[in-house]
């Protein structure tokens, strides 16, 4: 069995090169990839056995430190908790990663609505419970990494409730979330089939119903999912080499122009609902089908193909030429990083799950398993060194730091009603909420980059500062101050365990930091937490929990906090 | 911005005011109107705002601003079948501007009933045919590729971006901070320059010059103002200089300085907002996201020289127009909400006594395709846009009507528009207007050397 040894092994050295555009990273790692196939403890050899001869001695296996556990698990999960990291520790990363891959969904977003009741009629034109089941399954289900990939995906792969023209919107909305959570170890081409099928998307980018061209009024196919596809889910603007960068570099070459949007627009018309019956949602939750009548059976071009007759072959052949297209490897592999890891992958780094993406080893491409696999083992990801780059990491996501609050101190909701709803506002909430973006550019852009800034400067992106300014950066602390004091509704923390330590400032802190922060916060902002901690007698009334939530609120307000590393 | 959220709050909006009937709408629109009257002394004589009003999406042209002369509209009516407006449903908002159009007439959608007024009135301007181009563009260039054009073409994003900043996404700086670059030395805060009202947009980041961001109430107060933090005071103050301090990790340094410049800006601007509260501008309609951003910046205006400004540049947006879907039913529903806040807007300005110091204008994507897709339009690049203020030379309709239809010299497919006034120009006469020079001019605008100086005014201000 692989190990490593987190101690004792070559860094890789980032190398800056200026030269690229404003909006790619400049990071590159030159030092070799470290063979990463296994990771901490869980099998460690046993000994000699009677006769035989003795086996050589196998490395030695230096099982994670509670700080790398909980490192991971902020990259792998909605958030650590005491017993994931003390799992993670016990159990080693690779069996982590084959246990989480194994592990089936608890229930379906659809299934708890309907067994929760909001399948009853007077839900028919709302959204009432949608809230509810996308907090308590990113909050509570034991498939962690299973929802953080289906919200990495989800933040690529874009559908917000809002943007639905349909009634059951949170039925509507929870199939589709279904699909990207079902398939979050599946296969990328699978995921490509069935979001195209899905009613949801299929109302959110106006394909529903959309009609092939009429000669007599002139009216063209709507272009909108052809041209978002393309752009957005699988190839991007430009060509883009096996490490993310651009073929050409600063003379870059268009994917596609506007004749192959055209083109492609053709074949996905006449893909209807399954059937008429709006009494209930189930309609929402079924394939789309083609509607003969409205579909262009005629020969469509696009990204040098063709296709005629229409119908669901057509779909296969425009799916099958986009997911063979070498762009798709770098483009969602570098998302995907950037959603759980780090907002500037080094091209090496991209690369290398690139080429995992493309083939996973034994000739299959789009294998998710194997590019979570190589996103959360890769060198890059690992090295405890990159903590301290000062480029490296990502800024945390709104979402992510309720989620991981609610995780750390075992949030429930003794009514299941969870209570947390739309976070959308900027200025009151956390200005991001699973499933609410407001167009298919989601809350934040991954090419987004602070204008005029350091980050700007230095040739980086940063995707989540463009829900960050003056008005969300205190909305944040003033929401997830009201949280950590009370809780939501009846969604309330359990802070026994915590209380625990809270006599002892050093033991609260650190505690709070490991868990929390991952052992991010610097020892300036750790002494400056614990003086504020003591400046609270744990003798007063109701001392140790305003102990405890100082410790909490201040690491959570922490920049140091804020940004994973 | 869901489109529902705006449907619902505006139904609820109108339910409520009927309620209420006129009397109780009046009255104190009545008291308040004396209070803005107050406030427009607190406005430096030299000041001049610049609004930016973007509508994101790609606003639909066609429905915006339908043809109305008969021959023109026919042709309209060819083209979109099934969504365009009926032509006896615009009379009532036809145009009739001071100069010729040769034989063309315009009408604005129905649902800006509400801006006929200003229009007619000499207050607010048509710009036709305005878009995104590196240089003058012929339609023969466009399909040879003989001229630069800018990039990604009818892409969402990117357009946004190269409307606001010449560059498309991942651009570092926007003309509107550019313009704030020149001016924020004159201004008692500098932070107050660049003003957003609807979160983070490049348009007002310039070189220098950094955005603000106001919330439609205001500027937010940190755990409402609280002295203490669980009990203790100290923890308090720990907050605050941990929100603000600084880190070795750039991004951990980034978010510090916007709670820096958060907490810095609240206490001066919460307080000059004091004296001008929200209930002095009763004209905005409710339930209208972008009244509401409108009536910040109103207020803001108001106390400007209590906050020593000069010259601001603000931003506003209004989402929800990227119609393929829909359209004949939803595009009413959103233009209507624009003009709705850009009137109560212009009426706020004149009733402060600052209409001539206040130049508001439109801005999109793009505009979209002329032809249908059955019930909707496409991605397209041209685009009337609308300016509205006391300094403008109103009630006229500038550049050249586009021809109508597929195929045309002004088409490059399916109606889409190729524009024949750039951003570029329609940004320098704006910028002129607030005091750019002609010197500054290609520093603000980096393409604009690729015009004749004699064409960067369009002459609407």
């Amino acid at each position: 069995m692989d190990t490593i040894d987190f101690d004792g092994r070559a860094t890789p050295e980032p190398e800056r090169s200026g030269a690229t555009g404003p909006a790619l990273p400049t990071v590159t790692v030159v030092g070799s990839a470290l063979a990463l196939a296994a990771c901490g403890g869980g099998s460690d050899g046993g000994g000699a056995t009677g006769g035989s001869p003795p086996p050589p001695a196998p490395p030695p296996v230096i099982p994670l430190s509670d700080i790398q556990a909980s490192r991971f698990l902020g990259q792998a999960t909605m958030g650590a908790t005491r017993s994931t990291i003390n799992a993670l520790v016990a159990r080693g990363i690779t069996g982590w990663l084959n246990d989480q891959f194994a592990m089936p969904r608890a229930t379906t977003h659809w299934d708890w609505l309907v067994a929760n009741g909001y399948s009853a009629a007077t839900n028919i034109n709302n959204e009432a419970g949608f809230d509810a089941t996308m907090w308590r399954q990113m909050i509570v289900e034991p498939d962690q990494l299973r929802q953080r990939v289906g919200m990495a995906l989800l933040d690529m792969l874009v559908v917000g409730i809002g943007g639905l023209n349909l009634n059951w919107k949170q039925f509507a909305m929870a199939a589709y979330v279904d699909v990207l959570l079902d398939n979050a170890f599946g296969n990328f081409r699978d995921i490509l089939d069935k979001i195209t099928t899905n009613a949801a998307m299929a109302s959110f980018l106006t394909f529903l119903g959309n009609r092939k061209a009429n000669a007599t009024t002139g009216a063209q196919p709507d272009e909108n999912y052809a041209r978002e596809l393309m752009q957005l889910f699988t190839l991007g603007l430009y060509r883009l080499n096996t490490d993310g960068t651009l073929v050409g570099g600063a003379t870059p070459t268009e994917t596609y122009n506007q004749l192959d949007v055209t083109g492609l627009a053709r074949v996905f018309t006449g893909l209807v609902l399954a059937n008429n019956t709006s009494t209930t949602p189930d309609r929402y939750r079924l394939p789309l089908v083609i509607n003969a009548a409205t579909n262009e059976t005629g020969p469509s071009s696009f990204l040098n193909t063709s296709t005629t007759g229409g119908g669901m072959a057509a779909i296969k052949t425009a799916l099958d030429t986009i997911f063979a297209h070498p762009n798709v490897p770098p483009f969602v592999s570098k998302q995907l990083i950037q959603r759980m890891v780090t907002s500037n992958p080094s091209p090496g780094y991209v690369g290398r799950v690139a080429s995992a993406f493309a083939d996973n080893g034994v000739g299959v491409r789009g294998d998710m398993k194997a590019v979570i696999r190589a996103i959360l083992t890769d060198s890059e990801a690992r090295a405890d060194s990159m903590m301290a780059d000062a480029t490296f990491g990502k800024l945390r996501e709104p979402v992510m730091r309720l989620t991981g609050w609610a995780r750390a101190f075992n949030v429930t909701s003794p009514a299941n009603t969870w209570p947390i709803g739309d976070t959308s506002s900027p200025s009151t909430r956390l200005g991001q909420s699973m499933g609410r973006a407001p167009s298919v550019f989601n809350f934040f852009r991954p090419g987004y980059t602070p204008p005029s800034t350091a980050i700007s400067n230095a040739g980086l992106v940063a995707p989540e500062f463009q829900i960050t300014n003056e008005q969300s950066v205190v909305g944040y602390v003033n929401f997830i101050n009201a949280l950590v004091n009370n809780g939501s509704g009846d969604a309330k923390p359990d802070y026994t365990e915590i209380l625990t330590k809270a006599a002892d400032s050093a033991a609260l802190v650190d505690e709070v930091n490991v868990v929390l922060a991952a052992g991010q916060l610097s020892t300036a902002t750790l002494s400056s937490i614990r003086a504020a901690v003591d400046s609270v007698s744990a003798t007063a009334t109701n001392g140790p929990t305003n102990r405890a939530k100082i410790a909490i609120l201040l690491t959570l307000a922490s920049p140091d906090y804020l940004t994973v590393k | 911005m869901s489109c529902f959220e705006h449907d619902q709050s505006r139904r609820a909006f109108l339910k409520r005011s009927a309620a209420l009937g006129m009397a109780g709408v009046a009255a104190p629109f009545v008291t308040s109107l004396a209070a803005i009257g107050e406030a427009a002394a607190a406005v430096s004589s030299d000041y001049k705002a610049l609004v930016c009003v973007f509508l994101y999406g790609g606003n639909d042209y066609a429905n915006t601003l339908p043809p109305y002369d008969a021959a023109s509209y026919a042709l309209y009516q060819a083209a979109r079948s099934n969504i365009a407006l009926p032509r006896d449903a615009l009379t009532a908002t036809a145009l009739n501007p001071a100069n010729s159009l040769g034989g063309r007439q315009y009408a604005l959608a129905p649902a800006m009933a509400s801006l006929l007024p200003v229009f007619d009135a000499g207050r607010m301007a048509v710009v036709l045919n305005v878009g995104t181009l590196v240089m003058p563009t012929t339609k023969a260039q466009y399909q040879s590729n003989a001229v630069r054009l800018p990039p990604k073409l009818f892409s969402h994003n990117d357009q946004q971006s190269y409307f606001q900043a010449s560059n498309p996404e991942g651009a570092t700086s926007g003309w509107g901070g550019r313009i704030g670059d020149l001016f924020q030395s004159g201004n008692g805060s500098a932070t107050l320059t660049c003003v957003n009202a609807s979160g983070n947009a490049v348009y007002l980041t310039g070189r220098s010059a950094v955005q603000y961001a106001v919330g439609t109430g205001g500027p937010i107060a940190l755990l409402n103002n609280a002295a203490s933090l669980y009990s203790s005071s100290a923890a308090m103050a720990t907050l605050k200089a941990l929100m603000t301090g600084s880190s070795a990790n750039i991004l951990a340094n980034e978010h510090a300085r916007v709670s820096q410049r958060s907490l810095d800006t609240y206490t001066q601007l919460s307080a000059a907002l004091a004296g001008a509260p929200a209930a002095n501008f009763p004209s905005f309609p409710s339930g209208n996201s972008l009244a509401d951003q409108l009536k910040i910046v109103a207020r803001m205006i108001s106390v400007s020289a209590t906050l020593g400004a000069r010259r601001q540049v603000f931003f506003v947006s209004l989402g929800g127009f990227d119609m393929h879907d829909n359209l004949a039913t939803d595009h009413p529903r959103q233009i209507g909400l624009v003009a709705d806040a850009l009137k109560a807007f212009y009426d706020t300005t004149g009733a402060m006594g600052v209409a001539d110091k206040v130049m508001t204008f439109t801005a999109s994507d793009f505009g979209r395709t002329l032809t249908s897709n059955s019930d909707g339009a496409d991605h397209g690049w041209g685009s009337m846009h609308f300016v509205i203020g006391g300094a403008v030379r109103g009630r006229t309709i500038y550049g050249t009507p586009p021809a109508i239809g597929s195929n045309t010299p002004d088409d490059v497919g399916q109606g889409r528009l190729l524009p024949t006034i750039a951003v570029d120009q329609y940004a320098a006469t704006l910028a002129n207007w607030f005091g750019v020079s002609g010197g500054d001019m290609a520093t603000v605008l980096p393409n604009i050397g690729n015009y004749a100086p004699s064409s960067w005014n369009i002459g609407f201000v």
